[in-house]
């Protein structure tokens, strides 16, 4: 186990390093445009003098170490455009903890919501929960989730008489982007522990405890969910993810001071160091989620080996 | 007790003595008691019966199409998508469509027609033969003429007499002319006590039309258009209809079925065109993945020496999101089809090369396919004849998956800002435009269209795609045939 983790670690550590570089690079091909805030009205020597104080001028290696530096210290770089010379890091710091806030309620939502409905619908397959999971399941997951997100805004807030934009110290406000925000993972678990505890209703313990005459009530809480909820846990990376990508739509939406609708202020206006630090910190986030569901399945299933599982992305 | 044993086993053997004895004496005489039926014949070659048994019914296409075709919502889906797809590539050549871009103004004013409700037909009234109206050619549409039959237009506080009342209507005269103005809350007209005692000098408190007739022949107070043969000019500027005749908001037959965008641009055409632009995109990413994910799938599952390092890439590239590269290859190129297309083209393929490749780890080696190696076969045939047949269901789920999802991408990168420009409309870019509408009642058609369409499409591409899998899966066919 600890021979496994600590390879899957340095895999995870490495690829992060990949990543970093890579999009490092890929982002000085940008045009210069990006790192001023009025680069229309600056002359050419102002502009070298601005590439310099930057080290702009300096090769791309040289650049990318200087880099690296920084961000053992926790220096992201400044901001070019957004916030004119802030220090990246504090932007973040300041808007990180209201996304954190609403993606841990919006992922608790999902597993209050999703595993009751699963576990209903693999009970009464063929029944009412079960056609309308699957309803609910299919649209989920065909319907991009722009669509049915601007609609659970418009209808949501005339219907439920509560405004339209997120105000933090009015709790009525979250109810709407949290809830949203839950839909897909909500629909993610349901699938799965539908698929898992059907898969384990058919198997012959069951069937040995129903011969002695446990209660199928018995049943199905001590040895179906239970054990279909194991393999429920080499989901956490994607329901990370989707929660990360639900943040973008919403906070933009619902104008949510988050680091989601962030992402889309910055990339309109083409701040190029803080598209940057952020397209790295949601990679990062991609990568710790993937590492804690290998390393949590791990842990539960000796089983495992140095292979990746379907279904994560 | 012992005795009894003994005497016992003396009777059973005794009797079997006998059984054999008669039956020996039977064979020898050549006496038989058993029937005919009941023995051996040798049997004869029979042609037919030979081919019997090497022959079955089982046809795993057809059991795949006649699983399909019962699961009702899926086929009611497919045709729905047919028709869908059909119509979508031939509309532009349809008679009388707007083209997408096309803004359309209102030729008398030279405005444009923005922010149009829908509406399936222009005409918005129907006068009868032999009405007076107001009339000039259009001039950048032969054939119609714009008219209306407002007389005069008084402003606010003008002075006129009243010399017949009516509820809804009075007839005055204004500057030797008479016509009728409105009489209800709007116009406010200033009325004695007993107002049926006429004639009295009135005035409105707000700008009032007078018409020629107590009817509004005006689209809220600008011109209607007619076509030529329908009216017979006078000379003074005004034509007598000649036939009972339509007035329309447009000088065109056609209507904007699902209305006009807030610049004039006929949405009925730009849903259509944008569910192209989407459809291609889809197909396009799906081509993509099916040839580059089938391609690397095979030569990492069935090349030993590629495993090790293609397994490595793999951990590499697949532990960072695709959202992420899509949003970075985006944001680092010129928005646009090109940008759209490579920027998904580039991780989409990696599911499926990653499905591959673990289908032919499995069945590369089983024992048909080491026969086949044994009697020479080459590899290329191998994987053409031997393998990829056994996935071609699989193969067929993904790419029907991946062209909803493709959609939502674009959807998803538009909404960022960083999709197509709006002279390329897509379902994505239509559905952010509509967006920015959303708050005004009036105005959200703009984006439920869209939407709507969109929803159409990717939920059946998904509903398709999974009963087709489930068709597809030779479980299935067992009990059905």
């Amino acid at each position: 186990m600890l021979k496994y983790s600590l390879k899957r670690l340095s895999s995870s550590f490495l690829t992060l390093l990949i990543i970093i570089s890579v999009v490092f690079v890929l982002l000085r091909q940008m045009p210069i445009e990006g790192y001023f805030d009025n680069f229309e009205k600056a002359d050419e020597a102002m502009i070298q003098a601005k590439l310099n104080q930057l080290g702009l001028n300096d090769p791309i290696p040289v650049q990318l170490w200087n880099f690296l530096k920084g961000l053992v210290h926790g220096d992201l770089g400044t901001s070019a455009r957004y916030s004119v010379g802030a220090p990246i890091s504090g932007i973040i710091a300041k808007k990180a903890p209201l996304s954190i806030k609403m993606g841990v309620l919006s992922m608790a939502l999902s597993l209050v919501l999703g595993i009751p409905l699963g576990a209903a619908m693999a009970k009464g397959k063929g029944r009412f929960w079960d056609k309308f999971g699957t309803v609910y399941i299919v649209f989920i997951n065909a319907v991009p989730a722009a669509v049915y997100y601007i609609f659970i805004q418009l209808y949501g807030t005339s219907f439920l008489g509560i405004p339209m934009l997120f105000d933090e110290a009015n709790p009525v406000t979250w109810i709407l982007p949290v809830f949203s925000m839950s839909l897909g993972n909500t629909a993610y678990y349901a699938m799965w522990l539908r698929r898992y505890m059907v898969d384990e209703l058919n198997k012959d313990y069951v069937r040995l405890a129903r011969a002695k005459g446990v209660s199928g009530k018995s049943i199905m809480m001590k040895h179906v969910l239970r054990n279909a909820f194991v393999p429920m846990i080499q989901y956490i990376p994607t329901s990370l993810l989707y929660t990360v990508c639900g943040s973008i739509y919403i906070e933009s939406l619902y104008s949510i001071p988050g680091m989601g609708g962030l992402l889309v202020d910055v990339i309109g206006r083409q701040d190029n160091p803080m598209v940057q630090a952020i397209v790295m910190i949601y990679s990062c986030i991609g990568i710790v989620g993937l590492l804690l569901g290998d390393l949590l399945m791990g842990l539960i299933d000796p089983r495992i080996s140095f292979v990746k599982k379907e279904g994560a992305r | 007790m012992l005795s009894i044993k003994e005497n016992k086993s003396k009777k059973l053997e005794a009797a079997l003595e006998a059984q054999l004895t008669k039956e020996l004496d039977a064979a020898r005489t050549g006496e038989q008691e058993i029937n005919e039926d009941e023995l051996f014949v040798l049997a004869q070659y029979d042609e037919a019966a030979g081919e019997k048994t090497g022959y079955s019914n089982y046809s795993y296409w057809r059991s795949t199409v006649k699983v399909f075709f019962k699961n009702k919502v899926a086929v009611f889906l497919l045709f729905v998508l047919a028709g869908l797809l059909l119509f979508t590539f031939i509309q532009p050549y349809l008679p009388g469509q707007y083209p997408a871009n096309q803004i359309n103004n209102n030729p008398q004013t030279g405005k444009q027609l923005s922010n149009l409700s829908p509406s399936l037909t222009t005409v918005l009234v129907t006068v009868p033969e032999g009405t007076t109206l107001s009339a000039a050619p259009v001039k950048d549409s032969e054939g119609w003429y714009a008219v209306h039959n407002v007389l005069d237009t008084l402003q606010a506080r003008t002075k006129f007499t009243v010399i017949e009342y009516g509820e809804a209507w009075c007839k005055v005269e204004y500057k030797g002319k008479t016509g009728y103005v409105k009489n209800n809350f709007q116009t406010k007209l200033k009325l004695p006590d007993d107002p049926t005692a006429t004639p009295y000098e009135s005035r409105s408190n707000f700008k009032l039309e007078m018409y020629m007739e107590p009817q509004d022949y005006t689209n809220n107070g600008t011109a209607l258009y007619v076509e030529e043969q329908l009216l017979t000019p006078a000379q003074d500027g005004t034509a007598v209809t000649n036939a009972e005749a339509e007035l329309r908001v447009l000088p065109s037959e056609h209507a904007f079925w699902f209305g006009t965008n807030n610049i004039g641009q006929d949405l009925w055409a730009r849903v259509w065109s944008g569910t192209r632009t989407s459809l291609i995109i889809g197909f396009i990413v799906a081509l993509v993945e099916a040839v580059i994910g089938i391609t690397v799938g095979v030569l990492w599952g069935y090349v030993r020496s590629l495993d090790r390092i293609l397994t490595e890439i793999y951990n590499v590239v697949d532990n960072i999101p695709q959202t992420i590269i899509l949003i970075l290859i985006s944001y680092i190129l010129r928005p646009g089809f090109g940008t759209l297309v490579f920027a998904m083209s580039l991780t989409c393929w990696l599911g499926m090369a990653r499905f591959i490749r673990n289908q032919i780890v499995i069945i590369r080696d089983r024992d048909y396919n080491l026969a086949s190696r044994c009697l020479g076969t080459g590899t290329a045939r191998i994987i053409m004849k031997n393998l990829l047949p056994y996935l071609v269901s699989v193969i067929m789920l993904r790419l029907a998956l991946s062209i909803p999802s493709a959609i939502g991408n674009e959807v998803f990168i538009t909404y960022i800002g960083l999709g197509l420009p709006v002279d390329m409309p897509s379902l994505g870019n239509l559905i952010n435009e509509g967006r920015k509408l959303v708050t005004s009642e009036t105005l959200r058609y703009q984006l439920i269209f869209p939407a709507i369409v969109l929803s159409v499409v990717t939920i059946s591409f998904y509903i398709i795609g999974n009963a087709f899998a489930d068709a597809a899966d030779p479980k299935n066919h067992m009990y059905k045939s």
